[in-house]
């Protein structure tokens, strides 16, 4: 039996809650946090959308965000160009980094593009210091114009575009283009062995990655209303990182829970003061302890499975079948 | 009738060693043919190099259906009819049975037309894999694993199929069926068929035409019961085999 009917059922949940949750307790600081959540949701889908399923890890997923990020600043502060123009020309931005690393370096097998995306963010995480006169430096840009006034408002348009872009990301990886990428993750001579093109499906699924994520680097610098260089940062990519493994690679929804439960995890540890990044890390070290598979994604898993067997008993009954992501 | 693949003057250096030493090959239309040879003769690399996995040495010419295979991409050359499978399986791991030959189909020739999932289906059932078609990969026999590799070969719709050692690691009943089952696709598809062999018994009963290496060149050409025979043969491989007096 199919599953879709559950996963649209949990999706609507998810949406309703986290459409809920500032209206049932209306407060602009947790509104902030479910907005920085949600973006790092977006950052988190994408990254899976193309390490996850491919198998090829981004240690340096903060160059898109921080190319989107900057040339919204750029856009909006240099050029008093509306801030919605940035959306799209960010998107561009990020899909010619990605085309820029991933070309070269995606043919190659070996640690390459891992390395590219790492020293990437790094370079330009420099750059924007070295050039702070165009750049602004350590201050960053300043003074950009929000998409949206009312912070509410924002946050439904956030939401909204995590939805779409995790939807979108979704039923690509659930098509026969998601197929290819979970088969490139298993092996690589084999799918070129069935003609496929191993090189261009992974150079897409980089550019379709880069592209939202770009998006959402943009978004963040509207919300913010600035960007800095620390938008590059390693520690970035790694806590996107972080959020896949923990919401369960290659599921694409999972990253999302991931996202959330760890920026909330980081916001109800502040009053823990000095212990905070103890406690965060030992709970981190925990799930992916005992957890190797994540927990947002396995957990759905065995509800779906659980609610499929109690609709029809005889499945629980059926030999080990793979399950779906 | 001319050669669906035509080899000739195919030479491979890895650094100082010499892995493939001046073959050539005329393979026809609709045959079986079986290469033989010790370990280290040479014949997967003859494989990897019709395939496009490594490039040959300058002065080869390879062509298919008369085309000419130098230079092509492995995907480009499957694309053209190709298929092959390796020696150790390699299934898509952490995709079903079923979405493994779904991927077979994918590339090249094999999304040309038709439903892929009922084509996959067929395929599995042709293998003796229906029932598995959910499945994980990972929980199949070696034995399954390598009908699957031949139903994910064959759903790229092929006119040459190359099969590396399919009958490594598989126990005297499962050899048979597998073998019937080259039968069969030979037969019904009319499928030309070039596969490495050691196990002798069911290599013999299999081919048209034996080439046997050694050393990377051709040491013996012919009738599986005439190769076997030839001196250069005996004292390179059979004289080695435990499955020679079988």
């Amino acid at each position: 039996m199919s599953g879709r009917p559950v996963d649209v059922a949990g999706a609507s949940v998810f949406v309703t809650v986290m459409a809920l949750l500032p209206v049932v307790f209306p407060s602009n600081y947790l509104i902030g946090v479910l907005t920085v959540s949600v973006l790092y949701g977006i950052w988190a889908v994408t990254w899976d959308f193309m390490s996850g399923l491919t198998g090829r890890e981004n240690f340096g997923h903060a160059l898109f965000i921080g190319v989107g990020a900057y040339t919204a600043g750029f856009m909006n502060t240099s050029f008093g160009l509306p801030g919605w123009w940035s959306l799209p020309a960010s998107m561009l931005m990020a899909v010619l980094f990605a085309l820029l690393i991933g070309l070269p370096t995606l043919r190659l097998k070996g640690p390459y593009f891992a390395l590219a995306m790492l020293s990437g963010s790094v370079i330009m995480q420099r750059l924007m210091l070295i050039f702070w006169e165009q750049t602004g430096g350590e201050e960053g840009l300043n003074g950009l114009t929000p998409l949206i006034k009312s912070q509410l408002g924002f946050y439904y348009f956030a939401l909204a575009a995590l939805v779409a872009i995790a939807a979108l990301l979704l039923a690509l990886s659930r098509s026969h283009f998601g197929l290819i990428l979970r088969a490139i993750r298993g092996d690589e001579a084999t799918c070129q062995a069935a003609g496929i093109n191993v090189t261009f499906y992974k150079i897409a699924s980089l550019v379709i990655s880069a592209a939202f994520a770009g998006a959402g680097g943009a978004m963040y610098a509207h919300y913010q209303l600035q960007v800095s260089p620390q938008l590059f940062a390693v520690v970035t990519s790694i806590t996107i990182i972080t959020m896949v493994y923990v919401g369960g690679m290659a599921s694409i929804y999972g990253p999302v829970g991931g996202a959330i439960l760890l920026v909330l995890l980081t916001e109800l540890l502040r009053n823990f003061g000095e212990w905070r990044l103890m406690i965060y890390s030992c709970a981190l070290i925990l799930i992916l302890f005992f957890l190797p598979g994540g927990l947002v994604a396995p957990t759905w898993r065995r509800l779906r499975a659980r609610w499929a067997a109690r609709r029809t008993p005889a499945a629980a009954l059926a030999s080990p079948q793979k399950p779906s992501p | 009738m001319s050669a669906l693949l035509e080899v000739a003057h195919l030479h491979k250096h890895f650094g100082g060693l010499h892995a493939v030493r001046n073959v050539s090959l005329a393979i026809e239309p609709g045959e079986v043919v079986g290469i033989l040879g010790p370990n280290g003769a040479g014949k997967t690399t003859v494989y990897n190099l019709l395939t496009g996995f490594i490039a040959p040495d300058p002065g080869a010419r390879i062509v298919f259906r008369g085309t000419s295979l130098l230079g092509l991409a492995p995907y480009r050359v499957a694309a053209l009819g190709i298929s092959r499978t390796f020696q150790l399986c390699r299934p898509f791991v952490g995709l079903s049975v079923l979405e493994n030959v779904i991927v077979g189909g994918l590339g090249g020739r094999g999304s040309e037309r038709g439903d892929l999932d009922a084509r996959a289906r067929r395929l599995l059932a042709q293998v003796g894999l229906a029932g598995k078609e959910g499945l994980a990969v990972e929980v199949l026999s070696y034995g399954d694993q390598r009908r699957l590799e031949i139903a994910r070969a064959l759903a790229a719709k092929p006119a040459l199929l190359l099969l590396d050692e399919p009958f490594a690691g598989l126990g005297s009943g499962e050899i048979a069926d597998l073998s019937a089952l080259i039968r069969r696709v030979h037969a019904h598809q009319g499928l030309t068929v070039v596969l490495i062999e050691h196990k002798l018994r069911e290599f013999m009963r299999l081919v048209d035409r034996v080439v046997a290496l050694d050393f990377g060149e051709v040491i013996a050409e012919g009738l599986p019961e005439d190769v076997v025979r030839h001196p250069a043969v005996v004292e390179a491989y059979i004289g080695r085999d435990d499955d020679a007096g079988a």
